[in-house]
């Protein structure tokens, strides 16, 4: 028996969602740090500009972060302009300790560079700043987060450590105006009124010091969240913060299944990486909860699942009343539903595929760039001497300066007195870190043996480039198309992994491939990051770029992707791999401008070598 | 102060908390790295740490917390002191330090005293986060991207256990012997071979797929949200009882004996394993003789060993960068076999 998706349409619609994004705004309200805070992703509009609106009437303490931000003013310091102008010490308050008891608002999070995050994560987890060099004592903070994220959809989000912490997901990217339309109207004349009176928020406050979830309904929080192939146990934490939250806002002590449907929706749905599994594949797993919690109940029926979302919205409408104590097991079902029914249907489409993964699709971008070499990012200046490539960091020098004013007696010239020792200097990352594009012919054509060849070449590189700290991106391409193996990664254990899964056979999309591979490189030099493309393939496309065989159409479009490749100017080696290799692959290779080498039996260390000379082509 | 989450109430994370309990009772195994992915309770156990241990003595008034039972290799300030006149302690919890993964050098290994260089004019010496780990643990979350100038200060400081400050007209040395906690995602960027040779131990920790397991540790950290300070006082007893055990075990260790023949058990494993160096064996046998003591007993059993192996060993072994099979496994094979013969 399989399940139904619940229709997508039966409650993603937009003005929920919208709904639910003035929800948690009145959440934070009662609760602005319990559950972490919120990650909006949302493009700048109107719809976003709303919900900042009635953030900011909140009457919370609202800190805007910048991107710009040094480390003294987020967590308190010297006040370097004012005390370099009035010789005088003077000492700033963070922006984390004035966010106290209020919110602090993240503009372009997916932007912030981990040397930002990593203290405000800390701050966040512990409820205090670390001790500075200038006070000993931690001084106690807490605050929520609001990240706002205007990725889009194929690029990085928020940075992992960051993202994990903040309970509520909201995802307004496809809300138009005219969604939200019910309720604009008559908010452009007064507002919207999200902010509680200060009687109904000590009230709710109150509240949520009692609410209390029973052990079914953490037992069913608990069970939809692995069900969702959610591993970290922060998750389902957060969701009941969010739980008992929701509950406290509508004047009740106990948890109701509307409280988890919502904490569902908003922390577990977004989160979700596999499609819970069926009732007879949960069985086999190690816990299954029928043992712990009345076992006569039978596996759910799909069209039961498939109600529980409207007979939740209804329950809402009517009065409670005391309804029969729902089972962990309804709980869980009734949760589930509701956050597949919150999911948008191209999610939902990529959770049916991906059953039963495991891991999160992207380990984060920030882990990459962070520890890799990026060209023309700033590191922290150095004490040093100017000249050859060294620049003065102007900023540093006058701060390593600063203290000594008084002893250089400067006040008698009237200047600031610097000295040699006082000189800092910016310093650059070197060498800009590169990736591999490896585009792996896996059709038919390529022969199954020769791709196995290609797999051991292939895992060589991999080494090689583990050695020279490099990242490694695979597209593979058989069939009707092209498909993103492993996304630029560091890890060799993951693209060994998606190596050895990967299966050959079909024709031969060689447009599709790079297009892909374009793509991937265009946002890899976003990252700042050098990409080189190296093609395994005997050239010979019979697949177009709309995934339909013809080999003539298959040719020129791959001709003019290849162009496409050549006028974005990066480097591209071409190995062809056919048996005996003719003018087609080279004809394409020079289309490409990229470095042609047949190998009718690959060699892998004459090729780790050519790629050697591809990536480093003056020495 | 911020409360911590009591260390007796981690539920699961056997391996992690087993490992903490050993660096606790002998730091000199030299730190534990946890490797898993997020929210698994890497943070809360490390943070917790400071229950484990009782408060130390220290020089009141050093900013280093010399000890002053051991006036040799004390800190410049402790130094300076006059030797005849009496020493006022106090008693102070261990430290758990963080260590931000944006952190400056200037942070790390500390700096010129800026507020007392612009009131006074002094120059001084501001210790950083090196100091403030003197006798305490250091922890690094994410330890695997850090930032490589950073990680090169730490492999110094971690090995020589003393900071040389050289820089801005400063000349100081100060000792900093801590124990070196690091955590990260290893899908997520590889460890520097050199850094993870400072860890002692090492450890692997998965989500716990166990729904009971899950729920009950959900309901604990609901609880401690909810009333910090009444969940730390339920727990009070628990976390007294782990104290006094490490510190049983503390006063143990030196009485535990090590006979001969597991001494070639140890090296006969590290062989058969081709562990780089002999820091491994000592390692190995540190930690066996302290999860002895910890176990109370007074002489080091190849069960000792069996479960301490892994912990030590999987780290170093020389490996296939693109081999993935769990080394843990590889090390416990080895151990049988050893043990067999």
């Amino acid at each position: 028996m399989t399940r139904e998706p619940t229709p997508p349409e039966a409650s993603s619609e937009p003005l929920e969602r919208w709904n639910d994004a003035l929800t948690a705004l009145q959440l934070l309200q009662i609760d602005p740090h319990g559950f972490g805070g919120v990650c909006l992703r949302a493009p700048h509009g109107p719809v976003r500009e709303r919900w900042l609106q009635a953030l900011a009437d909140l009457g919370l303490g609202l800190v805007k972060v910048p991107g710009s931000v040094d480390s003294e003013r987020l967590l308190g310091g010297i006040d370097l302009a004012h005390t370099l102008q009035t010789g005088q010490l003077h000492m700033q308050a963070g922006l984390l300790q004035q966010a106290d008891q209020g919110l602090v608002c993240l503009p372009m999070a997916e932007r912030l560079s981990p040397a930002l995050l990593a203290p405000l994560v800390q701050a966040l987890e512990q409820g205090q700043v670390p001790p500075t060099r200038h006070s000993a004592e931690p001084s106690v903070t807490r605050f929520g987060v609001v990240a706002l994220d205007e990725s889009l959809p194929d690029e990085p989000g928020v940075g992992a450590a960051l993202a994990e912490r903040l309970g509520v997901w909201l995802d307004l990217h496809e809300l138009s105006p005219s969604d939200i339309h019910a309720d604009w109207t008559d908010a452009n004349s007064e507002g919207l009124h999200l902010r509680l009176s200060p009687g109904a928020l000590t009230r709710a406050r109150d509240q949520l010091a009692h609410v209390q979830a029973n052990d079914d309904q953490m037992q069913a929080l608990c069970a939809a969240a692995l069900g969702l192939g959610i591993g970290s146990l922060r998750v389902p934490s957060l969701a009941l913060r969010l739980a008992c939250a929701h509950a406290a806002l509508n004047g009740r002590q106990a948890l109701e299944a509307n409280d988890l449907g919502f904490a569902a929706r908003c922390v577990l749905a977004p989160r979700a990486t596999q499609w819970p599994a069926e009732p007879s594949a949960q069985e086999e797993e190690p816990a299954p909860q029928e043992d712990v919690t009345s076992p006569q109940e039978p596996p759910p029926q799909p069209s039961e699942n498939a109600d529980q979302a409207p007979d939740d919205e209804a329950e809402k409408d009517k009065d409670p009343g005391p309804p029969p104590e729902p089972s962990a097991e309804d709980l869980q079902e009734m949760m589930v539903a509701a956050a597949l029914a919150s999911l948008p249907p191209h999610m939902l489409d990529a959770l049916m595929t991906r059953q039963g993964a495991n891991s999160p699709q992207s380990s984060g971008r920030s882990g990459q760039t962070r520890a890799g070499s990026q060209r023309g990012r700033p590191l922290p200046p150095r004490p040093g001497r100017p000249g050859g490539q060294a620049r003065l960091h102007v900023l540093a020098t006058l701060r390593a300066a600063a203290p000594k004013q008084r002893l250089r007696q400067a006040h008698s010239t009237g200047r600031v007195a610097i000295r040699v020792e006082d000189f800092h200097i910016q310093r650059y990352q070197q060498r800009a870190s590169s990736c591999l594009i490896l585009a792996l012919d896996a059709s038919g054509s390529a022969a199954l043996q020769r791709l196995a060849e290609a797999k051991g070449a292939v895992e060589l590189l991999l080494q090689q480039s583990y050695a020279r700290r490099d990242s490694v991106c695979i597209v593979a391409f058989r069939g009707a198309q092209a498909q993103l193996l492993l996304p630029a990664t560091r890890s060799l254990v993951r693209a060994k992994r998606a190596m050895t899964g990967l299966p050959g056979g079909g024709g031969t999309p060689l447009a599709l491939a790079l297009k892909m591979a374009h793509e991937q490189a265009a946002q890899l030099q976003r990252q700042g990051v050098t990409p080189i493309l190296v093609v395994l393939s005997d050239g010979r496309a019979n697949v177009t770029l709309q995934g339909l065989g013809g080999r003539a159409q298959a040719q020129s479009d791959a001709q003019s992707w290849g162009q496409q490749w050549r006028a974005s100017g990066h480097r591209a080696l071409w190995i062809d791999t056919s048996i005996q290799p003719d003018a087609q692959a080279q004809q394409l290779a020079s289309t490409m401008g990229a470095s042609y080498l047949p190998m009718p039996q690959v060699q892998s260390q004459r090729m780790a070598s050519a790629i050697e000379r591809v990536r480093s082509p003056q020495v | 102060m911020a409360l911590t989450f009591p260390f007796a109430a981690i539920v699961g994370q056997d391996e992690m908390t087993l490992a903490i309990q050993v660096v606790a009772v002998d730091p000199s195994i030299g730190g534990v790295l946890v490797l898993g992915d997020r929210g698994t309770g890497k943070s809360t156990a490390v943070r917790a740490l400071a229950d484990l241990l009782p408060p130390i003595q220290v020089v009141k008034g050093c900013p280093y917390r010399c000890d002053p039972a051991k006036p040799a290799g004390a800190c410049p300030v402790c130094q300076a002191r006059d030797p005849k006149s009496k020493v006022v302690t106090e008693r102070q919890s261990v430290a758990v330090v963080d260590l931000p993964l944006g952190a400056t050098e200037d942070r790390v290994v500390g700096a010129l005293d800026l507020e007392k260089a612009l009131s006074q004019g002094v120059k001084s010496f501001a210790p950083g986060l090196l100091a403030q780990a003197h006798r305490g643990f250091l922890y690094i979350d994410e330890v695997n991207l850090l930032d490589d100038h950073l990680v090169d200060l730490l492999i110094d400081v971690a090995a020589s256990g003393e900071n040389l400050v050289e820089r801005e007209g400063l000349s100081v040395r100060h000792p900093a012997r801590f124990v070196l906690v690091g955590s990260g995602n290893p899908e997520e960027g590889e460890l520097r071979p050199q850094l993870l040779d400072r860890f002692g131990l090492s450890v692997q920790v998965r989500t716990p797929q166990d729904l009971a397991l899950r729920v009950s540790i959900i309901k604990r950290r609901d609880a401690f949200d909810k009333d910090p300070t009444a969940f730390k006082a339920l727990w009070h007893k628990d976390n007294q009882k782990l104290q006094k055990r490490i510190l049983k075990a503390r006063e143990l260790l030196d009485q535990v004996e090590v006979s001969d023949d597991m001494l070639m058990l140890c090296a006969r494993l590290c062989q058969q394993l081709g562990t780089d160096g002999l820091r491994a064996e000592l390692t190995l046998l540190r930690a066996t003789r302290a999860f002895a003591a910890l176990q109370g007993h007074k002489a080091v059993k190849p069960e000792h060993l069996q479960s301490m192996a892994p912990l030590a060993l999987r780290h170093r072994l020389r490996r296939n960068p693109l081999d993935d099979t769990d080394s843990g496994a590889r090390v416990q094979r080895s151990v049988q076999e050893v043990l067999a013969a």
